[in-house]
């Protein structure tokens, strides 16, 4: 990752006076009017704010989806700002784990060959990789069901298979967009206990929320307003699971899953 | 990235709407079969026509008499001379060098009977003047005896030579050979000295020269026919009576090479037309000619063939792109996950045109199978129109009954690879627009 060796913790992402315009029609609208922050290696970050405040411009440009109108985006020692869009893809494909609202897996395939779509466009498909998938989709407790498709599995389950994918190129950060957004309050709290137990083992995780109750479990929050960074501090009353906790919950889905294998 | 993860991955995304694939192959597999089943079929009909020239002899040209119509003032004492004459043939033969030889032919609607079983109803059939050179010319063979000698023609012997079925349908039951035929209307006897193997009867081409039947022909010597017969030819059939006064039916001249046809065949239009610019009386058919021109009709035919498949495949291309589109926007949001998990902009390209390419490679495939087919499907056809239609079977054209569909070899690449490139065509622009779209714009559609 980043090369130059530093007593402060090593950064997974640096932005620098980030600014995006969006031109429509006559007027230019100023999303993201200078933004800066760091994202230390294994922090776990909630990113907050109104509509209309730029979370969602922000999520795009960390996402290297989109290109910034100024400033940097340094993801380890590349800046990312200034990048074609096929250098975008492959950076998309190898230093960022995606995990949408909707789940976004690709219908027509199983639960393994979607965790194996990053290391497809980044051309590492091979037997090893394989069973990194497979290995993965285990972790998440899909060890079960590598060859079902994504219609024949829960919300929840679902999701958890996009996490896998997320983790499959082994990347800078994981960058969930509402990642609980569709799914009932106890499988909101299998996910967010599964992102713990990742952030636990050392995985930096960028979680963009409005949900006051889900951004409660990151270690630090920004909040953004009118295209600029409102508030950046540690999280008060940070929401964490136990040990226990996260045993309990995984198993209670692994249960849950051999009630829906029975049926 | 055109692997064959790739490959695997375009077939399955085509299975998940296997209807949907099924109807877009189908309209490629059309095209594809009709361009092999057309040319086919215009190959096998040229062939046809080009081996029914082929049997007048490239190397022949052929003057024909044609009878005037009936003239109803006609005095019944003279009677005008019409045709080729026997003074025109040897002009043709002594003057122009590049004639080999020439075949004069005298032809008569005859009623034929056994002369030992004499209460028989007489049988009709064509007595025919000739000389030993045509059995070359119109590729007759000797199945039994001998053809028509020179000596024959010398001496004017009453021999004649008979064809296979008129054999076998006036000796049911005997050894034609050395038997005699007996001509009731012109109370002539013609001893049998050959009979002939059966020929296949040529058609009609290009209108002057009528189909002719070989199967129910009498030949005699033609001096002998002269000898016999005269010029003049009496008929009374049913009440009416008509005269006709001819020398020749026919004069196949036999040119020394083929190339030297066409000038040959200007000379002898020149001498024939010399006195007389408007005759009626004569055709000149030229066979070599007539090859040439069915070389080109076979080409326009050919061509033609082609743009009818060709439309058709556009028709099919059309339907491809057609759905190709609906199935883009259709997985917009696919192709947003995709853009998102690192897929660059030909790797969306490509995984659209391999399933485009997929389509319109089976499409092809089961075309090319169906294609090989057309010979089979155009027998059975025929053999059920027959059986179930005999009497509408009857009047179709000559051709339709005999021709056979001639696989051509090229068509069969060709089909396949312009199938090919339809795929690539008409799926290389809703790729691209597949392409285009703005992954965050993709992810965001519903």
């Amino acid at each position: 990752m980043s090369s130059t060796p530093s007593t402060t913790p090593k950064l997974a992402a640096q932005i620098r006076d980030l600014t995006k315009h969006y031109v429509l029609k006559s007027e230019t609208v100023r999303a993201l009017r200078g933004v800066s922050f760091d994202i230390p290696e294994g922090d776990y970050v909630a990113i907050m704010g109104p509509s209309g405040s730029g979370k969602s411009t922000l999520l795009n440009l960390l996402g290297c989806l989109d290109r910034p109108t100024s400033g940097s985006f340094m993801l380890g020692s590349d800046d990312v700002a200034q990048m074609t869009d096929d250098e975008l893809s492959g950076i998309r494909a190898s230093r960022i784990g995606f995990v949408f609202q909707s789940y976004n897996l690709i219908a027509q395939l199983s639960v393994v060959e979607n965790i194996e779509v990053p290391l497809y466009y980044m051309g590492r498909l091979n037997r090893e990789s394989r069973q990194r998938s497979t290995d993965l989709a285990g972790m998440v407790g899909l060890g079960q069901r590598l060859d079902h498709r994504p219609t024949q599995l829960s919300g929840g389950q679902q999701q958890r298979v996009a996490i896998a994918r997320s983790l499959v190129n082994d990347p800078y950060f994981i960058l969930a967009d509402e990642a609980t957004g569709n799914l009932d309050s106890v499988t909101t709290e299998e996910i967010l206990a599964l992102f713990q137990r990742l952030n636990d083992e050392g995985r930096t995780i960028i979680m963009v929320t409005h949900e006051d109750e889900v951004a409660e479990h990151a270690k630090r929050i920004i909040r953004l307003k009118d295209g600029l960074v409102q508030v950046d501090e540690p999280m008060k009353n940070r929401k964490t699971f136990t040990a226990e906790e996260i045993e309990t919950i995984s198993k209670n889905a692994h249960l849950a899953n051999q009630a829906d294998e029975e049926n | 990235m055109l692997s064959l993860r790739t490959w695997i991955l375009g077939v399955k995304s085509l299975l998940l709407h296997p209807m949907r694939s099924g109807l877009t192959i189908l309209g490629i597999f059309i095209g594809v079969a009709s361009v092999i089943w057309l040319l086919a079929i215009g190959e096998g009909i040229s062939q046809e026509a080009q081996k029914q020239i082929e049997d007048l002899g490239a190397e022949n040209i052929i003057v024909r008499s044609i009878k005037p119509p009936d003239d109803a003032n006609a005095s019944v004492r003279s009677v005008d001379l019409y045709g080729v004459t026997r003074a025109e043939m040897a002009t043709i033969e002594l003057t122009i060098p590049t004639v080999e030889q020439v075949v004069p032919v005298r032809e008569l609607k005859q009623k034929f009977i056994y002369a030992g079983n004499q209460n028989a109803t007489p049988l009709d059939g064509r007595l025919v003047g000739c000389s030993p050179a045509y059995a070359e010319v119109t590729k007759l063979k000797t199945a039994r005896g001998r053809f028509i000698s020179s000596t024959d023609l010398e001496t004017n012997d009453s021999v004649c030579v008979i064809a296979a079925v008129l054999a076998r349908k006036l000796f049911p039951s005997e050894d034609p050979l050395e038997k005699a035929v007996f001509l009731p209307e012109k109370k002539e006897f013609f001893k049998v000295i050959g009979v002939l193997e059966p020929r296949n009867a040529t058609a009609a081409i290009g209108g002057s020269l009528s189909a002719q039947d070989f199967s129910l022909d009498v030949y005699i010597p033609i001096t002998t026919m002269r000898v016999k017969m005269g010029d003049e030819e009496t008929r009374r059939a049913s009440g009416s009576f008509s005269r006709e006064l001819f020398e020749l039916s026919q004069v196949t001249i036999e040119v020394e090479s083929p190339e030297e046809v066409p000038r040959t065949a200007k000379i002898i239009e020149a001498t024939l037309y010399m006195n007389d610019e408007q005759r009626q009386d004569i055709a000149v058919i030229v066979p070599y000619e007539l090859l040439e021109q069915a070389k080109t009709t076979r080409l326009m035919f050919m061509m033609f063939m082609g743009l009818i498949a060709a439309i058709s495949l556009i028709v099919g291309g059309i339907g491809i792109m057609n759905i190709m589109l609906a199935t883009v926007t259709e997985r917009t949001r696919e192709i947003g996950i995709r853009r998102a998990l690192g897929g660059t902009r030909s790797d969306i390209t490509n995984q659209f045109l391999v399933e485009t390419i997929s389509l319109s490679v089976v499409g092809g495939l089961i075309g090319i199978l169906v294609g090989l087919l057309c010979p089979y499907t155009i027998r059975l056809a025929r053999t059920i129109f027959q059986q179930v239609q005999p009497d509408m079977y009857a009047n179709l054209p000559d051709v339709a009954k005999v021709m056979e569909p001639q696989i051509v070899t090229m068509s069969i690449p060709l089909a396949f690879g312009i199938s090919v490139v339809v795929g690539v065509l008409f799926g290389l622009y809703p790729a691209m627009r597949a392409a285009k779209m703005d992954p965050i714009e993709a992810l965001r559609h519903e």
